[in-house]
């Protein structure tokens, strides 16, 4: 606006991504553009990509980021069954769907915008970091939108999607239970069919994201259930659409639908995102639609579940980027010590705590991992846009195959991270990091969650080791070797890249003999053994992919300062060449220590005894 | 109603600005540009009327190639079309930008005029008024009110501690004050359709002018930056009744801010 600061947001240089590593990631790296070639993209050049990004950090800077130490603070409010948000977050949730960015990737005719999803990436990116827990709102109601558009007969379509692609309505997911988290097996919910061919539903939900609130007129909850008489366990679930007031045939709005809201939780974090126990039916009168085929729920889930988790993964994300940007910032103007070499001179004078060797390790640190991941992220953005628009088979396969290996690292390793990037961000702030007043303290605690829900990051590991790994007889991991090992042979076109491809490449050999090993025994009667170093087995597996994105990076970077790199471009591009030294001479020796241990496999985790743990 | 809107793209206010080695211009390398903050609500403005009396707005801008951008951004807010004068190259001072937007609107249907009452890159609160008095029509300045009635434009404008009602018969001019509303985003249906909305290119000698007619009559002889902010100044004292007393005395008498 008018004269910077009139909304009182601190201009500063950079603040939530930094533009130029976006457009590094979009343009140089993963060359987006490549993606016009489909009819579809044809339109979404860079000038087009250029001016949505602008405006979706525009909108992020000036109206999401200032809602979010409110979030924080006033956090939901539930009084008789009703949810308050914030009330700043209307004046943000009306500019937000106003714009219609809720849903960028989807199908125009139903109110989404055709735009690749690697370029809706990258203005989440923006949103989340702005304030993720606001984000949720339309974040779950986007992914509400896929499954009626999934599995959602025409009827079911043309009543729901385009009010809730536009966030007229938003949406949620209801599958967690008292007694079914990461078992969804063992949910209680039951469905009755009706003779009008809907079901009647009862049952309670807990930990419900944005299940009640005062956003919007309605709010449409896809949930899993069991038909009455169905199997037990997860191949007897279902998944039904149920409004929270009944849309009737006409698209007008009906009765309400008997979904109360009994109570909200306090929390760690992101406060201003409800988290709801619902109860369904408690008055008979709870009515839903079957998505989809009877007892085929859990199938429809795995459909929507690498896009779900690709988003916290970003959710994760943006708290480490934004607690990045804030600590550089932080560290360049903070004035605290001398000078290392100048300890001994009285007089020398104080020197910005950046140029301290401890907070510069923990500001590369920052910088690799969130570098890294924003490379990983969009990564998987860019081949989900590939199989869905490719029609050569064979490539389509290798793509899905690749997404489907990547994600539990995209969700687990990511998040798991992320917070040990925040917790950095918090260190480097000193005492006001642990201040309110400042922001770093809420990204601990926003980003913590991340790590816990959309299938806790101990489950991730377990998908990646017992199902990913040998997933099309561990096709996808080969062909990942193989995209790793162009980058190193591209890299070795570099002679000052040389030593760093050649430790990742000792890296990647150790991590398929890892593989293999691990996930042999997997399948053995040494499974427990095996599954006890699963989550071990991600960050190995983790770490060498954030060792290839960087010297991806690295070696892109090498080529355009051989080139004719602007000034300011030059100081960046080196930036990336020293993120890609520090991680692979600093973090990939402590992998290949990690890969040691987890092929000694201690056996010692398996065979303690249950009363050996003590505390009784 | 056909509506104008005087754009200027500027550097963003959140840039790091530096003096180029000639000492007269800034670096444009890595700046990132925006629309000038003041004609942005000259855009919001122009759309608002078009909404409620029908009509076309038009962005009349001189700039270079790269300029597009801001041009697309107001087309993305609404604009119906946008003509851009090509002047890469050329020094122009403020009084020149006014004869060449005068000269390009000549050739336009035009009721009524919008324009940011300065940009925030010169601030020299020039090329609006200049335009219209090239053009011969009545021109008002910093409004934060803007009605069309009945074929003149009326407005609130503010002056010195206070405001002023002033009305003009159209076609006039006028320049936009913060205040006068809040620019939309630009929602991203308006960004792809902005792709398409026809922008004429033209050249200063398209309009007729020629480069002597242009020559400025003010030249930047050099250019500073601000002197650097010093460090902060503890007031020494015995007592809090001292400090304050001390405190008091430096505003007064050596800041003068009291
Ligand atoms: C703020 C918040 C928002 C949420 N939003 C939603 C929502 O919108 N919709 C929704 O449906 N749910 C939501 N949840 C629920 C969330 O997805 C679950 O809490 C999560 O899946 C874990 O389930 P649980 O809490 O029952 O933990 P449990 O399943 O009891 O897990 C406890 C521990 O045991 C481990 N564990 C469990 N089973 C195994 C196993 N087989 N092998 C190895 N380890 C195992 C877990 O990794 C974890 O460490 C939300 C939760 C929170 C806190």
């Amino acid at each position: 606006m008018c004269d910077g600061d009139q909304k009182g947001v601190a201009i500063m240089a950079q603040v939530i991504a930094d533009r130029r590593d976006v457009d590094f990631v979009l343009f140089e790296q993963l060359d987006v553009e490549q993606l016009t070639q489909f009819g579809k993209f044809e339109e979404f050049n860079r000038k087009t990509i250029d001016m949505v990004i602008s405006e979706a950090r525009n909108l992020a800077v000036k109206e999401i980021l200032p809602t979010q130490q409110d979030g924080d603070s006033q956090g939901c409010k539930f009084e008789n069954g009703i949810v308050k948000v914030p009330e700043s977050f209307h004046r943000a949730y009306k500019h937000f769907i106003e714009g219609e960015w809720l849903a960028l990737p989807e199908d125009p005719e139903y109110g989404g915008q055709g735009m690749p999803r690697t370029v809706a990436l990258a203005t989440s990116d923006f949103f989340n970091g702005a304030n993720y827990s606001f984000m949720m709102y339309p974040g779950l109601t986007h992914g509400a939108a896929l499954l009626v558009e999934a599995f959602g007969t025409k009827k079911l379509k043309d009543l729901f999607l385009k009010n809730m692609f536009t966030g007229t309505w938003t949406g949620t997911m209801l599958l967690t239970e008292p007694e079914a988290g990461s078992d969804l097996g063992r949910l209680t919910t039951t469905a009755v069919k009706n003779e009008d061919g809907t079901y009647s539903i009862t049952g309670n939900k807990i930990f419900i994201s944005s299940g009640e609130h005062n956003l919007s007129e309605n709010i449409i909850h896809p949930v899993l259930a069991r038909i009455e008489g169905a199997p037990e366990g997860t191949k007897g679930i279902s998944l039904f659409l149920v409004p929270k007031v009944w849309v009737k045939d006409n698209g007008a709005l009906g009765g309400f639908n008997d979904v109360i809201c009994t109570g909200i939780e306090e929390k760690m974090g992101i406060h201003g995102n409800s988290t709801c126990s619902l109860t369904l039916g408690g008055k008979g009168q709870c009515r839903g639609y079957l998505l989809g085929e009877e007892n085929k729920g859990m199938r429809a889930m795995f459909l929507m579940m690498n896009e779900a988790r690709l988003l916290v993964g970003m959710q994760a994300l943006s708290c480490a980027s934004a607690s990045y940007i804030n600590a550089i910032n932080y560290a360049r103007e903070r004035i605290q010590g001398r000078h290392l070499l100048k300890v001994m001179q009285p007089d020398a004078p104080s020197v910005p705590i950046i140029q301290h060797p401890d907070v510069r390790r923990m500001l590369i640190n920052m910088k690799a991992y969130v570098e890294g991941m924003r490379s990983l992220l969009y990564y998987v953005g860019l081949l989900t846009d590939k199989a869905a628009q490719t029609d050569n088979e064979q490539e389509r396969v290798k793509y899905q195959g690749m997404i489907d290996l990547l994600i539990p690292i995209a969700k687990g390793y990511v998040t798991d991270r992320s917070h040990d990037v925040c917790n950095n961000g918090m260190q480097v702030y000193g005492g006001y990091g642990y201040i309110r007043e400042y922001p770093q303290e809420q990204l601990v605690r926003d980003c913590r969650i991340t790590m816990i829900y959309e299938g806790t990051n101990g489950i991730q590991a377990m998908d990646l080791l017992g199902r990913k790994l040998g997933l099309n007889q561990g096709k996808p991991i080969m062909d990942l070797m193989g995209e790793v090992q162009t980058t190193i042979a591209k890299a070795k076109e570099f002679e000052t890249l040389k030593p760093l491809a050649k430790d990742l490449e000792k890296a990647l050999n150790r991590l398929a003999e890892v593989a293999m090993t691990l996930g042999a025994s997997a399948m053995s009667a040494k499974a427990l053994n095996a599954f006890s170093f699963a989550v071990p087995f991600m960050e190995a597996s983790g770490d060498v992919v954030m060792a290839w994105m960087l010297l991806w990076r690295a070696a892109i970077a090498r080529q355009k300062l051989e080139g004719k790199a602007k000034k300011k471009d030059q100081k960046f591009y080196e930036g990336q060449i020293k993120s890609a030294e520090y991680f692979i001479q600093s973090i990939i020796p402590v992998t290949m220590g990690k890969m040691d241990a987890i092929m000694i496999s201690s056996p010692s985790i398996v065979q303690i005894e249950e009363d050996s743990f003590g505390g009784k | 109603m056909d509506i104008l809107v005087l754009l200027k793209q500027v550097p963003d206010t959140e840039s790091m600005i530096s003096i180029a080695d000639d000492g007269v211009s800034i670096k444009g390398d890595g700046l990132k540009y925006v629309i000038n903050p003041y004609d942005e609500l000259a855009v919001e403005q122009a759309l608002k009327i078009r909404e409620a009396q029908g009509g076309t707005v038009t962005i009349v801008s001189v700039g270079s190639a790269k300029t597009e951008q801001a041009i697309r951004t107001g087309l993305a807010m609404g604009a119906d079309k946008a003509v851009l004068i090509d002047a890469t190259g050329m020094m122009i001072d403020g009084l020149g930008t006014a004869k060449i937007m005068a000269a390009a609107i000549k050739e336009l249907p035009c009721d009524l005029i919008f324009a940011g009452h300065r940009a925030v890159d010169d601030d020299n609160y020039l090329v609006g008024p200049a335009t219209a008095e090239f053009m011969g029509i009545p021109n008002i300045s910093m409004a934060i009110k803007a009605e069309v009635q009945d074929g003149a434009i009326v407005c609130q404008c503010t002056v010195e501690g206070g405001t002023k009602d002033v009305k003009a018969m159209l076609p006039a001019l006028v320049t936009t004050q913060r205040g006068l509303n809040e620019p939309r985003y630009t929602s991203l249906p308006g960004i792809m359709k902005a792709k398409r909305k026809p922008m004429d290119v033209k050249t200063v000698a398209d309009l007729g002018l020629d480069a002597a007619e242009l020559k400025p009559l003010v030249t930047i002889k050099s250019m500073s930056q601000p002197p650097e902010r010093k460090g902060g100044r503890m007031i020494e004292g015995d007592s809090v009744q001292a400090k304050v007393a001390e405190l008091v005395r430096v505003l007064h008498e050596e800041a003068k801010v009291i």
